[in-house]
């Protein structure tokens, strides 16, 4: 009787616990940690194949990315990009972020990946974007907080003239942010929303929302990334006030528990 | 003449022994025996959760950068929506927990569920709060017990990475009893 208990709660495990594809170990990794992802590509056209290679790329979609360095070429993948069989369907491979992809840790937010065969002929979907655990703080001048959100996370973007690249964001007084958000086609969902600054440092500006409270995405799709920038006033040499921008960067939402 | 400085010496130390007598006597005979009060019935932690909370206080920390040392560590979010409009009800059913309401008005739903019923882990010394609504639920840590000096319920939302588990983002609400 009991072992029958046993056999019905692991079916029932077995079920109802959906395993994550792909699986990294060990689950949370820096850029300078070795880590092994494991991925099952039943369903994609590489489902079947003998022998599988990686091609695997840093910050996807949110620019400063680099190709690794086993890529190879799309049509003859280096022979270090080979995947090991992890059982049908599935493939792992092994690397360090760093020497992937010849990026200090400060550089490299995120990576992303596809499998393939040697020629290039057949390969799965992208998977991305995996997220390094950063190691140091590095201050920017466009900033989110948390570090990671959700869509249904109070979003605060900040930013810091102090580390200003252009002369109009080194010498701008932020009015607003505009934020612009992006379901996972790629396609734009809604109207961006423009949202007023507040000063909440000697040289930072702040600005709040809640994603899911803002945006509605269409029918079964999800709201995925949001773009944002600051727009202010300079005055120019005449003493005219002029409005400007900064630089827009990209965020892609984490998907929360 | 040597004799007369002896005799002053002499005195002067009776005179500072009998003043210190004198004043550890009346230093013990202001003690007076103190009669310790009833301890009482046991708190019921229960009884004290439930009632309806008006949300007072909300700070959303990022529980990475906490973890890491980072500057930009929490934020007070209470004024930054209009979180002060969200109200909880808690209702007891002979004794224990029973059935919740949430009314957040324009508050953001910090608890997305609008009724149902409500269980504790345990229930003399309750850690998390499941609130349950069909199939759905929604579990908070309880920061503190409305007990005591302190009057507020203070509960607990961690946001963690659906991938891996990892706790990333924590809310920490402070209720008043209305």
């Amino acid at each position: 009787m009991k072992k029958l208990l046993y056999f019905i709660l692991l079916v029932v495990t077995g079920i109802t616990v959906k395993a994550q594809n792909p699986s990294f170990s060990p689950a949370t990794f820096t850029a300078e940690d070795e880590v092994t992802l494991t991925i099952d590509v039943t369903g994609t056209g590489m489902a079947g194949a003998v022998e599988a290679y990686i091609w695997i790329f840093s910050n996807p979609d949110i620019g400063g990315g680099a190709d690794g360095v086993t890529n190879g070429n799309w049509t003859n993948s280096s022979n270090a990009a080979k995947m090991t069989a992890a059982g049908t369907n599935k493939w792992s491979f092994k690397f360090i972020g760093t020497t992937m992809f010849g990026q200090s840790p400060a550089q490299l937010k995120s990576f992303g990946f596809l499998v393939k065969k040697k020629d290039g002929s057949s390969q799965s979907p992208d998977y991305k974007p995996y997220f390094f655990d950063p190691l140091i703080f590095t201050p920017t001048m466009l900033r989110v907080f948390p570090a990671r959100v959700g869509s249904d996370d109070v979003v605060t973007v900040n930013f810091d003239k102090t580390y200003g690249v252009t002369i109009n964001e080194q010498r701008m007084t932020p009015v607003s942010a505009t934020v612009t958000v992006f379901d996972e086609t790629g396609a734009q969902v809604g109207s961006p929303l423009t949202i007023n600054a507040r000063s909440t440092g000697t040289s930072i500006w702040s600005a709040s929302f809640i994603p899911s409270v803002s945006f509605t995405p269409g029918a079964g799709r999800r709201l995925n990334k949001f773009r944002y920038k600051f727009n202010g006033t300079v005055l120019d040499p005449g003493g005219v006030t002029t409005t400007v921008s900064s630089s827009e960067t990209e965020v892609v939402f984490t998907t929360m528990q | 003449m040597c004799l007369k400085i002896i005799k002053t010496k002499r005195m002067k130390i009776i005179l500072k022994t009998s003043l210190l007598v004198f004043a550890a006597a009346i230093f013990f005979a202001a003690c007076t025996p103190v009669e310790h009060k009833e301890l009482g019935a046991p708190r019921n932690i229960m009884e004290s959760i439930s009632g309806t909370w008006k949300l007072t206080k909300a700070i959303q920390v990022d529980e990475d950068a906490s973890k890491k040392g980072f500057p930009f560590k929490e934020l007070d979010i209470t004024t930054l929506f209009p979180y002060t409009n969200f109200l909880l009800t808690l209702n007891l059913t002979n004794g224990g927990p029973g059935t919740f309401t949430t009314t957040p008005g324009s508050s953001p739903r910090i608890i997305k569920l609008a009724s149902g019923n409500w269980t504790v882990d345990n229930i003399e010394y309750p850690k998390v709060i499941t609130l349950t609504s069909g199939a759905a639920n929604e579990k908070v840590t309880l920061g503190g017990y409305p007990v005591g000096a302190s009057n507020a319920l203070k509960l607990k939302v961690e946001r963690k990475d659906a991938g891996t588990g990892k706790l990333l983002i924590s809310y920490s609400y402070e209720f008043a009893k209305q």
